[in-house]
Formats: structure tokens, sequence, C-alpha cells
């Protein structure tokens, strides 16, 4: 069984540059982001247009090394070697960068970005609860406004900002009702095909149209949900998959679970359901500070303590029925990395087997990977015979 | 050493025999590498003095100062603004740690690949085996790197711990950001000492702490002197003493060694043989007792004259502005100076490159090893960017990554030796 | 006979696999020898001495040190194997800019400047990835002598993707395509190609040059040699005793102090 509207995710990407490119000649800008912290609303109320940049691929990093330590994730290399190579489509595209100092990783490389495209950096505070975070990060929204104004030549207006906000607010409710989907006893979509879906979140010209596409797609998957249909044994293991993001080409984690037997119905991290909860206040009078309080609750391992991750992850266990958590780590993300020991033992405190793997984006460890997680599952107390029927989707 | 500090010890819930060991490990490893110098200055006896009761006597002024009601602050970072602690009656000891103590313990915890100094405080922590971090009432942690930053929740299991966001940038919000920093922290010193800050004993701790900057900072005009008087290793030594040692004793003790340093550089006395190659470190810290890199340094035909790093320049360079009476006025001028710090924390940190470039012609070197510490992914990314700028300038640059084992001491010899060769 | 002249000196390269004498009198270099290091490498070196007696002596490589301080001869002194490497292909080899050396624990990377000094250098950290060690043991592994892994690997018929250049890893990685029934010609080649890649990256940080010298013992792997010229596209210039270059360089820094001190 295969769904016809799922084409349009996954040429989303070239839909994408079609639009642009017939966009050509005017005066509109391509902003290119990198993070879930960059505030969309306010990009397309300064009459840019963001787009997620390339960095899921092995292929650039090498290229990347020539600059870079070794030690350093995967991501912020492939980034930076698709930058530098001129091999991201989107990079070529975009007329600026937006970055944000997540991680230490990320904050520097952004100072050799920067000799490549004009590129302006937010500054995040790292803990959200001190009084001075709000209104920090609400000034740095304002600062990433100016040079947005400063870059597109339009002024952002207010009552604009706040239509973008609405618009943004329901095609979070959208996805999040899509991703809800997966919460039924019998999880309609498999993991790489729910990745997908959630990939295409910013890869859109018109915001009316990609609501219009995700709404077709959920008529669409509930008449499959009404018919019980599965890609997954009834008896698979419903597994979390939280941590770094990933995305196509760098699924190998995601594809190794599902092909082990594990059905993952859930994602928490930044491809997946981070952030789908979090809508910004649309009663709000200053549309900036509505702002800042919606981004600076994204429960990013950047911050500390980061609560707003563990109280995320309590409650989607209880909802998505998960037995088995898997927190996936890049190598040498430092963040994640030490927070796994938090979320580990969180996770456990539930009663929930949770298994932490740190990797990188080479092919070098799928096999000791495939046993380690075929391992955990058979632990998890569910049979290890299971398969997962991938061709009853595809 | 006397059993009255095994007692302390046992107060303190130390590991007394995996403690006794360190200590017999740290003395050989001293031995080894400072005593076995030649031509040193009479006044370096104070610093083996106090290293050799670094867990001994100065804990016990610790614990006799906690008796009379002082609180102990403990610090792992130069941004925590030490005239707050001190205008308060507190005192600020430096808890960064150098030595590969505790490490199975800390990896079960922490990442394998976390750097060398987070894993040695954790370490030290769990083996219990660091008197300093036990005779604290209040450890400061601040949000520098990734890696310190979230080892601190880690270590908040252990030991309650606060936390100090530090800015990233030098933007004008920063400034509040770091402003309004220093004021939350004004008051949980004010809270945990008990005592109000006033203008005269804010007054009195910024003249104090700047008069120790002063006397470091003419230790490092001195010892950059042709020959040079002092070798890099003991420089670094008085540097680090700096973090532990009272500040008014050390200030007046560091004083006469300058004068007797005075005396040979008037004299021309040098502690190296004539053609030996003038070098820089630069990077990270390097906390007691890793004097790895610098002994494999002064043994491969180089002396090392200045240090740019936390334990060294950044941390004496700067002064802070006495001019002010109000207490508004004076946390402005400490504003002020903690902002200069130039950590590879800060981005884009130009002026690192800026401060590097210059000191190197100051001192007169031929050529900058940068030390990283590995997985510092701030200093490693940095590197890239120093060795340009110094290039520019026409001085070579070597990058050091590295840890606290000594698995390695081989192949950095011939790598440092190789640098020597080729800027000589 | 070695003739005993004065201007005669000898080159020693102590390194982690082989020692490499060279002595080299005013014409040039009149002996070389190459002898592995064993257990006893001192042993080794003393055998090799005998017949030196009054020559000054400069060591190099991992036991340059070792050497200098057991053999107090009057005339002994010790330099690292980037500045004899250097100086070795400098002689051979004059217009060299850049040189790769890949011994038996190192790979090294050396920028030289017009005049050939060294201007910049790149060392692996201590991991023994992509090193003579590296192919030693993967040949181990597949069971090929190691003088004939480069020709073997060149038997291939398509190009398997080794990603992991940990040894360790490697050979787990090389033991799951034999169980997929991969040919092992296939897995030598994709370990090579690993090893040429790492290489190449380091090349690139230091900044690729040309005329590149390869030497090192792993210079006379035909396979890495071809590899390396594809990847950079540009021609390696390998010398005919490429593990000779080392102790050649340190024999000739021992003329060039002669010189300077007459």
């Amino acid at each position: 069984m295969k769904l016809e509207i799922l084409k349009h995710f996954e040429d989303i990407g070239e839909r994408f540059l079609l639009d642009i490119s017939e966009l050509d000649g005017t005066d509109t800008k391509v902003a290119g982001i990198y993070c879930l912290f960059a505030p969309t609303e306010l990009v397309r109320a300064a009459g840019a247009i963001p787009v997620s940049l390339c960095g899921k691929r092995e292929k650039p990093i090498a290229d990347a090394e020539e600059t870079l330590p070794p030690n350093l994730c995967p991501l912020i290399k492939s980034s930076y070697g698709y930058a530098v190579t001129n091999t991201c489509p989107f990079f070529a595209e975009s007329d600026f960068l937006i970055g944000e100092t997540t991680c230490d990783g990320k904050k520097k490389m952004y100072e050799f970005l920067g000799r490549i495209k004009p590129l302006h950096l937010m500054h995040l505070p790292y803990s959200t609860t001190e009084p001075h975070a709000i209104s920090f990060w609400r000034d740095e929204i304002l600062r990433l406004g100016r040079f947005l104004e400063e870059s597109t030549g339009q002024k952002i207006d207010r009552d604009h900002l706040r239509f973008q906000i609405r618009i943004h607010n329901r095609i979070r409710k959208l996805l999040e009702r899509i991703a809800r989907f997966q919460a039924a006893e019998h999880a309609p979509l498999s993991g790489l095909t729910m990745m997908t879906v959630m990939e295409s979140k910013s890869f859109f010209v018109y915001p009316e149209k990609y609501l219009d596409m995700l709404g077709e797609f959920i008529a669409e998957m509930e008449s499959v949900a009404a018919s019980g249909f599965s890609p997954f044994e009834p008896d698979a293991p419903r597994v979390l998959l939280t941590g770094c993001p990933l995305g196509k080409g760098s699924e190998k984690v995601l594809r190794i679970i599902e092909e082990s037997g594990g059905a993952v119905v859930c994602m928490e991290n930044c491809t997946g359901v981070k952030g789908l909860d979090l809508l910004v206040d649309e009663e709000e009078k200053d549309p900036f500070l509505a702002l800042a309080r919606r981004y600076l609750q994204i429960p990013c391992s950047c911050t500390t303590p980061n609560i707003g991750r563990i109280n995320l992850l309590d409650r989607l266990i209880s909802q998505y029925r998960i037995d088995a958590v898997v927190d996936l780590t890049w190598h040498c993300c430092h963040t994640y990395n030490i927070e796994s020991r938090v979320v580990g033992d969180f996770v456990e405190g539930r009663e929930v087997p949770f298994l932490h793997v740190e990797t990188n984006y080479s092919t070098s460890d799928v096999e000791q990977l495939r046993t380690r997680i075929e391992a955990f599952l058979e632990m998890a107390g569910c049979r290890s015979n299971v398969r997962f029927a991938n061709s009853r989707l595809n | 050493m006397p059993s009255s500090h095994e007692e302390m010890w046992e107060k303190l819930n130390l590991d007394i025999d995996a403690h006794a060991g360190l200590l017999e490990v740290l003395g050989k490893f001293y031995g080894d590498i400072y005593m076995s110098q030649q031509g040193r200055l009479r006044g370096m006896e104070y610093l083996d003095f106090v290293l050799s009761e670094v867990h001994g006597l100065r804990i016990k002024e610790l614990q006799d100062a906690k008796v009379s009601g002082r609180k102990v602050i403990g610090t792992f970072c130069v941004f925590v603004p030490e005239e707050i602690v001190l205008a308060a009656g507190g005192i600020q000891i430096g808890l960064c740690a150098g030595a590969e103590v505790g490490k199975g313990e800390a990896e079960k915890v922490l990442p394998r690949n976390t750097c060398a100094l987070i894993k040695s405080f954790v370490g030290f922590k769990l083996a219990r085996l660091c008197p300093f971090i036990e005779s604290c009432d209040l450890i400061v942690g601040e949000t520098t790197c990734d890696g310190k930053k979230k080892a601190y929740e880690i270590f908040s299991d252990y030991s309650p711990i606060y936390v100090m966001e530090i800015p990233q940038m030098k933007n004008f919000s920063d400034r509040e950001l770091w402003r309004s920093e220093i004021l939350r922290f004004k008051t949980q010193v004010e809270e945990t000492t008990g005592n109000k800050i006033t203008a005269d004993n804010l007054k009195e701790a910024i003249h104090l702490l700047n008069n120790r900057r002063r006397v470091l900072q003419r230790l490092n005009r001195l010892r950059a002197a042709v020959p040079v008087p002092i070798s890099g290793r003991d420089a670094l030594l008085i540097n680090q003493i700096s973090f532990y040692d009272d500040p008014e004793r050390f200030t007046a003790k560091i004083g006469e060694l300058c004068d007797e340093l005075e005396e040979r550089v008037k004299n021309g006395t040098g502690i190296a043989p004539e053609g030996t190659t003038r070098l820089m470190l630069s990077g990270c810290p390097m906390a007691v007792p890793n004097w790895k890199l610098p002994y494999i340094i002064e043994s491969s035909g180089a002396v090392v004259v200045g240090e740019e790093s936390c334990i060294g320049t950044r941390n004496t360079r700067d002064l802070v502005d006495e001019s002010a009476g109000t207490i508004e006025g004076m946390i402005d001028a400490i504003l002020d100076r903690y902002m200069k710090i130039d950590c590879a924390c800060f981005t884009p940190n130009t002026e690192r490159q800026e401060n590097i470039v210059g000191m190197a012609r100051d001192v007169g070197v031929k050529g900058v090893i940068h030390y990283a510490l590995s997985f510092c992914q701030p200093y490693t990314m940095e590197a890239y960017k120093v060795e340009k700028a110094l290039a520019k300038a026409g001085i070579p640059m070597l990058a050091i990554e590295t840890d606290y084992s000594m698995e390695d001491v081989e192949q950095l010899k011939t790598r440092v030796e190789a640098f020597v060769e080729m800027v000589r | 006979m070695i003739p005993q002249q004065n201007e005669s000196v000898v080159g020693i390269d102590i390194g982690s696999r082989s020692i490499e004498l060279v002595v080299l009198d005013s014409g040039g270099p009149v002996r070389q020898v190459k002898v592995p290091t064993t257990f006893d490498p001192l042993g080794q070196c003393r055998k090799l001495m005998e017949w030196t007696g009054g020559m000054r002596v400069v060591a190099t490589g991992y036991g340059r040190k070792l050497f200098a301080e057991s053999f107090r001869l009057e005339k002994v002194s010790a330099i690292t194997e980037i500045q004899a490497y250097a100086l070795g292909t400098r002689y051979l080899h004059p217009e060299a800019k850049i040189v790769l050396d890949i011994g038996g624990q190192d790979t090294k990377v050396i920028s030289l400047s017009d005049t050939g000094k060294v201007v910049k250098f790149e060392m692996n950290d201590r991991c023994a990835a992509g090193t003579g060690k590296f192919l030693e043991f993967m040949a181990t592994a597949l069971q090929v002598p190691l003088e004939e892994f480069g020709g073997f690997a060149l038997g291939s018929d398509r190009r398997v993707q080794i990603s992991s250049m940990c040894t360790v890893f490697a050979e787990s990685e090389a033991t799951s395509l034999m169980a997929r029934g991969e040919r092992p010609e296939n897995i030598a080649m994709g370990l090579h190609a690993a090893i040429v890649q790492r290489t190449a990256a380091m090349l690139r940080r230091v900044g690729i040059s040309t005329p590149l010298v390869f030497a090192g013992g792993v210079a006379h792997n035909l396979c890495v040699r071809q590899l390396l010229e594809e990847e950079l596209r540009q021609p390696v210039i390998v010398p005919e005793n490429p593990d000779m270059v080392g102790a050649l360089g340190a024999a000739l820094y021992g003329r060039n102090l002669d010189r300077s001190e007459t």
C-alpha cells in the first residue's frame, strides 16, 4: 500500500527549488536556516523565505575537515562541507544565513561560514529560567528583525507578523495531528515515512499551499487509520527515538531500529515532534515578546538544566505508549551526549528500557549498531523474530 | 605529612588511601619536573612549600577560617568575579583540576570524549580526593562551554552547584545579561556569607585583586627578559598557585620573587643556555599538576616565556578600574573588566587573535605552541584562526591537542622538537 | 672496506619497524643498510655501528634519544624525522615542495620552502590509523604477505567502501565483508583507498603543492602510490629507496655540522 500523496512530501525539495526559480528577478530573498530556534514567522514577516540547509550526508565531510577539527559532530562538518563545496542547492539559493549559538561547535563553525555568505548570529540564553533570559532573548529577536529589514529592504509590519504567527501556529497544529496518528494501537506509518513527512516543514515557498497539502494528507491518513492498517507487526515494540536531529541521509539508526523489528512511532528531536506543541501566543499584544516566550521553551540540550525535554519525554512515553527509548547522539555532540545520562536516569526511572547510541554518518558501525539494537529490543522484552514489513507500505 | 592532616582529611571524608597515593605520585612528579631544575630563584622555595602543603596547611587554613565564620567559595573559571566574594569576606578557590584522577569514576557518568579538565574535577569529586571541593560552602559553575555547562548538571547530583550564565557575544545586550548575572551572584554571595557588600569592602577587594594582577604582570614582564631569568614551568606554577593561595600573602611573596628576578635581569643571568629557543604557549588552561607540555618543551631546547591562557595572561592582563566610589560604579567597572576576557567561548573573539600576535611580539618569541585539550571544540576551532593570524605576522605556530595522560609523550616530543628545529 | 675518513658521516633512522643506516662521504651515499627493529633496537644498532668507529653519527626516528644516550660517542647528535626527511628529500629531489612520509607508526606531511626549509608540518596523533602498522595488521588479517599487499589489492575488480580507519574497527569491517562473500582483493583495495583518503586530508590541511615526494616504507606499496596520484590528480615522486630518506637526511645533517665546525 502506498499513499499517492507521499510523493509530494518526497519531492518537496525539488518543488521548493522550482517555486523559487519562478521568483528569480523579483526582490524576494531566501534565508538559509540551520535550527528550530530561527523564528521563521519573523523571516516571513520581513518578506523572506526561510529554508533548511543541507547537513545530513557524509559526502562533504572530508572537505570540511580541511578546516574543521575531526572531533566535531558530523552535522556541523556536513553543513560546512556542503557550504564550502557549494553542493547544497538550498544554500546556493540563500541570500543570507541565520545561525544561533546553540552549541560550541556550531557557534565556532559559523565564524567560518560567515566568510562565504552574510550570516546573522542569534545569541541564545542557556539558562531559560533566570530573570534575564526572556528580555535578553526578545532583544535578540529584535536584533534579528533589524538584520532582516536591512537584508530584505522590507519593514516588519506588526500586523503582518501576527498573521504569520497564526499561519505558523496552524502548521504546527497540523503537523502535531499527523504525528499523533502514530499514537494509535496500529501506527499507520513507518518511522522512516513519518520522517519524510516531518522533514517537509522547512521546505515551502507558499505557506497556504503547504497548509493545504497537510490538510489533504490528514484526510487520507484518517481513512488509512480507520482501516486499521499498520506496516508493523502487531507485537512490534513501540520505540521512541530521541536526541540529535536526523534526516534523509542520516537516518541510519532509525532504519536499523525498524529493520530489527522495532516500530519507531515517535521522534523527540528537531526533525520530529520537538516544538510542535509549542504555539506562539496570538493574543499577546507584543508579538516579539510572544515569539521570545515560545522559542525559549524549545527543549534543546543547549539549555541548562533542560527540564523541558524531560517533561516532554514523560508526556510522549504515555501518549505514544512507548515500550523502549533509543537516544541518538552524534559523535562529539557534548550537550546531547552528557544529557543522555539525565534522560537515561529519567526513562529508566519510569521502567522503560533505554539505549544510548553515539555514532556518526558513516556506515562503518552499521553491523555493530544492528547487533546492539537487536539485542536491546530483545532485552526490552520483545520477540526478536518480528520483522519490519516495509514492503507493505512501499 | 603530619598525621594531623590525616585527621582533617578524614573529617572531609576523603578516600585516605587513594589520597595518600595521589600525594606520593604528585610529589614524585614534582620532583622530576621542578626540583631537577638548575639555577632556580630562591623565591621559588615559597612555591615549593605551598605546593607541598596544598592539600595540607592550606586546607587547614581554610578550615580555621571556616571555624571563624568565613565561607569558602570554589570556582572553575576566571569569569567568576572574585571581587564580590572577597568583599563579602569569603575566600575564593580555583577548583580546576589537572590530574588524571578518578577517570574511571568520571567516565561512569560522563562521555569518554569529554575534555580531561572536566573529567578531572568530576573525578576528584567522585573519587573523594579533593579537599578543596569538600571545604566549599558554595561551588560556582558557569556556562562557558558545552562540556562544562552540561557536566555541572551531572556534578549537581553529588554536590549543589550555582551556575552563572556567561554571554557568548559582546553586544550591548550581552553586557546587560552579564550585569544581571553579576548582581544575582552578589545576592547569592551575600546570602552564603551572611555579609553585605558595601562600597568600602568592595573597593578594598578590587584594590587587593588588582594588586595581585599587578604583581603577576610584573612577573610576566620580567620573565620575558633576554636571557630568560626564570623557567616557563616556574612561571606557570606561580600562576597556578595564585588560584589557591591567600591573595595578600601571595602578592607579597611574589613581589619579593620579582625583586630577585629584577636583580637577575640587571645582571644578565639566565636559566637556559644561550641559543635556547624562546616560545610562547597559547590556549587552554593548565591546572596543577598539568606540567606535561611545558616540561616537554623545556626539554627540547626551548624555553617558555609566556602563557596566553586563563592560568596566564588572560587572568592578569586587565585590571578593574578603581576610580568609582559607588557600588553601582564599581559593579560597572567589574563588568567592563570581565567582558574583556577573550575566552574562545566568545564569537567571533577576534580580539584573542590580536592579543596573541601582540604578546608574541612583545615577549619576542620564535614561535607559538597552541595547546588545546582533546575534545575542547572552542579552542581547537580557534587554533586554525590563530595560526592564520600568526602566519600573517610571520610567526610559526604548532597546534597540539592532548590530554593529561602520558601515553603520547614520545609523539609530542617529536613534534615539539621538530618545531624547535624549524623555528630556530 | 669502508673508508675510515673523517668526512664520512653516518645517519641512522631507528623506526618502530626497521632501522636504516646510511654512510655518506663527500661524493654521496656509499652504503645503505636496513634491518628489522626487533624487540632489541639497541642490540641491532650496536651491530650496525661496529664498523663506523670515529665517524660522526646522527640519529633520527623514535629511537633517536635512546640511541644518543646509549652510544655516548664523541660525535653523536639527534634530530627529528621531520627534519631528517626534509633534508633527505631536498638532497634527492631539490625541486620538492612537499614531503609525505608514511612510516610504521606515523604519517607526516612536511611542507618545504624554496630553499628547502621546513615551513609547516602535520603528524597523525597517537592513533596508528592509516600508517604502515595499519597495512601490516590488515595484510595479516587477509593472510597476504605485507610486501605483496599492494599488488594484491590492485587485483581487485571493484572498490568496497571501508569507512573506519581505526585498526580495530576496520578489521571487524573487513571481517563482516568477508562474511558477506566479498573478494579479499576488493577488501584490500577498500583498505588502501581508506588510507589514501585519510592521507589526502592531511595533505590538504598542510596545503597541497607540487612536486610531491612520497617517502617512508609505505611508499613501496604500489597501490597506495597509484591511488594517491588518482586522488590528488598529480604525479607523485617516489625516491629509489624511499625508506632510506630519513637516514640519509640524518647523515646530511651530520655533514653540515662537520662543515660548520671546520
